[in-house]
């Protein structure tokens, strides 16, 4: 193994050492024209040919990122521009018994707070409306905000936060998915912390796993990741003359987006203009509103617009993150290594919002018994609410957790009755014409194909001598 | 208080609150936001600029102690007629997606090849650890830092 | 940052004298890798930074009759470049490659590093088998002291409020010293270290004088293995005795579980990587 992992350094270095771009013309610019934006950049070879895919395409913003002139959200500035803090929750589910925000708002250069009852409409949500702008009178977990500062200079803002006195009454909180699964378990909302399932039945997998050689039982569970887009959340809001709003925000679904601000700020779509600008990386997080709402508010109330930008801890404890699943997997072959039946149960970890959770249940389920023919299926998909950071969308959507379950089984299977790890997946991948678990016939399926060409690449059969 | 500073070849002077960072400095009271701000505790790099003829977090270093030094950013890379081989070889290459990471990056590759003008792809990794992106998986940076290295040698020998 | 006013001093004199006269609202400054943070999110009572990282009197790398000398505002950038420094003490150049990532070791110094003293700062192992020494300087003059006395616990020095390091030494009979630095982390760049250890000896007629263990982050401070180092002393060397030295060793320290590794995991470090010091200490010993 280890002789293995050094061949392939060396390839790399190999690789990485002798990389050249393809030829292009010298990338000079003329010399009576400053390299400044704007730009006449040449045109791109792609899009010059018939076909274009094949031909080399060059990333048009190269050019701004490499100079430094690409404006993100925080390099924007304008006139008399303030700046937005939120104050998060203490505690990861209470009631919000009082706000006090008197002695903020004497703080120097504080011009304006607010909380969530202020908000016209305080909540948004992409499947479900149940996120609140600013949490009131419930907060769901730490990351929750509360209160809203806008003051002339970041520090003011920050510092008029710590004079905002909320009083609490904690609620008890509710952490681990499987013990929100219970009856008795804490709320987070309403009366039961299952706010999803999905549900998919093939064939008959009880008797086709009494009918199997060999039945494999485990249980997987993945743990919880975050963006970490290197950019900040950032927003900024700023109020025109005939009453309209424009935000320029790292939102990437902007259209959903302004359904949200019409939304929570109870005003017609045709008077907000959402911004989406260059973002500076989403994997998914930026894919819903954060404080929009929030800055549009303040910036009425003070009539100056309003920036915020999240800091790295209010990323990692108040931006969506990857859902932890907990997954269950039953699979019944037979002798010869071919699935004839696979039982799942997931158990998405919701968050205190469901955010994209919609989409991650469908997706984690239908692909849950992976890309193999198996005619015998029940998968039982759950998610739950706990006190914890919301769980959205992240690249994969569901996709990568149940990976890990089925390819680490199949490793399993493979190894058990002593089949090539391979070979087994040959043995069961779908083909063209293959139906997924949904009974969706597939089309334009590579996958045998491409294991084997891997396989011939990485020299899988001296590897595995 | 006032700190003056060269920035790109040019004397520049800001006044400033005391517990200012070079990097605020930079980017508010200079215009130069090519730095940026990813974490503000010199974990990210992206506010990588270059003192005195060393690369540093310049959101860790106070904007009254560079007063009176020699301060190169990201603007200062390419002069008026000419990309530097370094930005050249991230756009022929793709090294970059979001951009986010970029201006940290070239100035760490630059106080790279300014100092070793033939480095190894280890080496290369090395003077890159305090810049990280989230977008490329780090592979075309690399090449485009190597290749410019070799542009930069080859021009030199060319002269 | 919150409101703070920020003071060059003309010397290290008058730097102390301002420390002495702001008492807890004041802090000296050196590179900022570990205070600028700090005052980002909890600044406590600081309202005074004494900025010391340009003060002459404590930079300078330079040999002379005692032995070496670093001052204590040296950068770790600098002393991975000075010749001296990778002549005379490899195995403190190859810690501080350890250091952070290229920008923090050129404004960390590795003076800041030892005050701020965490117990896995790691240059210290690599200076306490070279028996450093370092100076403190005060209103009351200044007073040298084995580093090991240095360091108290986690993020607690023997300075009084006023006082500031002025340089770390090593002793002349221990420059070239065979020696070797080992660190493990979660990453190669930018990671503490779970555990880190160095080791010095020399080799005489075959067998091990003057042995030294080193270990960090194994520890409310570094700590040196003391009954690991009699157990190798005046012994021929055989990797099982330099086992049963790593053992010992483990014995020694007390490592914690966190959410970086289980202490278990840590004790199996610090068995491998004293091993791994040992061997090639004896290796560049054998070859003298």
């Amino acid at each position: 193994m280890a002789t293995r992992t050094k061949d392939i350094r060396a390839d790399t270095e190999e690789l990485v050492t002798e990389a050249k771009a393809p030829s292009r013309q010298p990338l000079t610019v003329p010399t009576d024209k400053p390299v400044a934006y704007p730009l006449d950049l040449p045109e791109g070879e792609a899009r010059l040919r018939t076909p274009a895919v094949g031909q080399r395409a060059s990333r048009p913003d190269g050019r701004l990122h490499g100079l430094g002139q690409t404006q993100y959200i925080d390099d924007i500035t304008f006139p008399h521009m303030l700046h937005a803090k939120i104050l998060r929750s203490e505690y990861p589910h209470a009631r919000i018994l009082s706000i006090d925000t008197s002695e903020a708002e004497k703080m120097p250069g504080v011009l304006a707070t607010l909380t969530g009852d202020e908000i016209p409409e305080n909540s948004f949500g992409p499947t479900f409306q149940d996120q609140p702008v600013l949490a009131y009178p419930i907060v769901r977990h730490r990351g929750d905000g509360v209160v809203a500062v806008a003051a002339v200079t970041e520090q003011q803002a920050t510092d008029a936060l710590e004079k905002i006195k909320v009083e609490y009454e904690p609620l008890p909180h509710v952490f681990d998915p499987m013990e929100a699964l219970e009856d008795d378990s804490p709320k987070v909302h309403g009366e039961t912390n299952i706010y999803t399932s999905k549900t998919i039945k093939k064939g008959d997998v009880e008797k086709a796993l009494k009918e199997s050689d060999h039945v494999f039982h485990r249980q997987f569970r993945t743990q919880m990741v975050e963006h970490v887009p290197l950019e900040p959340h950032a927003s900024i809001a700023s109020w025109d003359g005939n009453g309209r709003v424009t935000l320029w925000t790292s939102l990437g679904r902007i259209t959903l987006g302004r359904e949200d601000l019409a939304r929570t700020l109870a005003m017609p779509q045709s008077k907000i203009r959402l911004i989406g600008t260059v973002v500076g990386g989403n994997f998914g997080g930026k894919n819903e509103i954060t404080n929009e709402p929030i800055l549009a508010l303040l910036s009425k109330k003070a009539g100056r617009p309003v920036k915020s930008v999240f800091t790295r801890g209010d990323e990692f404890i108040s931006s969506t993150i990857r859902h932890p699943f907990t997954m269950d997997y039953t699979t019944g072959v037979d002798n010869s290594g071919k699935i004839l039946a696979r039982k799942i149960r997931l158990v998405l970890d919701g968050g205190a919002y469901c955010s994209w959770t919609g989409t991650t249940i469908g997706k984690g389920s239908i692909l849950a018994p992976g890309p193999y023919n198996i005619d015998n299926i029940l998968v039982e998909a759950y998610a739950v609410y706990t006190n914890k950071t919301t769980t959205g969308a992240m690249r994969g959507f569901g996709a990568p957790q149940v990976c890990f379950a089925y390819e680490s089984q199949m490793d399993d299977i493979a190894d058990a009755l002593g089949i090539d790890p391979l070979e087994i997946r040959l043995r069961n991948g779908f083909s063209e014409n293959s139906l997924s678990p949904t009974s969706q016939t597939l089309q334009s399926v590579a996958l045998k194909e491409s294991l084997t060409q891997a396989a011939e690449r990485f020299g899988w059969k001296e590897w595995q001598e | 208080m006032l700190v003056e500073i060269n920035v790109n070849g040019e004397p520049r002077s800001a006044d400033v609150p005391p517990e200012t960072t070079l990097l605020k400095m930079l980017r508010e009271d200079m215009g130069l936001t090519g730095a940026k701000l990813g974490c503000d505790v010199g974990d990210c790099g992206t506010c990588t600029v270059i003192v005195d003829g060393v690369s540093v977090n310049s959101c860790l270093m106070m904007a009254a102690r560079a007063n009176g030094s020699k301060v190169t950013t990201i603007e200062g890379l390419a002069n008026a007629n000419e990309l530097h081989p370094l930005q050249e070889k991230f756009e022929e290459h793709g090294a970059l997606q979001c951009g986010f990471c970029g201006p940290g990056m070239l100035i760490s590759a630059k106080s790279l090849l300014d100092k070793n003008p033939e480095p190894t792809v280890f080496e290369v990794r090395d003077a890159l650890a305090g810049n990280l992106c989230r977008c490329t998986g780090y592979t075309k940076i690399i090449e485009a830092v190597m290749d410019a290295g070799r542009e930069m040698r080859s021009g030199q020998s060319g002269a | 940052m919150r409101a703070l006013d920020y003071i060059v001093p003309e010397s290290a004199a008058a730097a102390v004298a301002l420390l002495n006269e702001h008492g807890e609202t004041a802090c000296p400054l050196a590179g900022g890798t570990d205070l600028v943070v700090d005052l980002k999110h909890s600044p406590g009572n600081i309202q005074v930074l004494v900025d010391v990282s340009g003060l002459e009197e404590f930079h300078g790398i330079e040999e002379t009759e005692k032995g070496l000398r670093i001052g204590s505002m040296v950068t770790y950038g600098e002393i991975m470049e000075n010749p001296i420094c990778i002549e005379k003490i490899p195995e403190v150049v190859a810690a501080s490659h350890t250091v952070g990532a290229v920008q923090t070791r050129n404004l960390g110094t590795i003076g800041g590093n030892l005050v701020t003293c965490v117990p896995s700062a790691d240059s210290a192992p690599a200076l306490m088998v070279l028996d450093a020494e370092v100076t403190v300087t005060g209103t009351d003059g200044d007073r040298c002291m084995p580093i090991e006395d240095f360091f108290i616990g986690p993020r607690k020095t023997i300075l009084e409020p006023h006082e500031l390091l002025a340089d770390i030494w090593i002793p002349k009979k221990m420059l070239g010293k065979p020696s070797s630095f080992s660190k493990f982390g979660l990453r190669k760049g930018q990671a503490l270290a779970l555990v880190n250890v160095a080791a010095a000896l020399e080799l005489d007629k075959g067998k091990i004088l003057e042995p030294r263990i080193a270990l960090g982050a194994v520890a409310p401070t570094p700590i040196r293995a003391l009954k690991a180092e009699s157990h190798l002393a005046g012994q021929k060397p055989t990797a099982d005795l330099i086992d049963e030295a790593a053992q010992i060793a483990v014995t020694e320290t007390k490592p914690i579980d966190d959410f970086r590794a289980s202490a278990n995991y840590r004790r199996q470090l610090i068995r491998r990587l004293t091993q791994r010091v040992l061997t090639q200490s004896l290796e560049i010993a054998a070859e003298r």
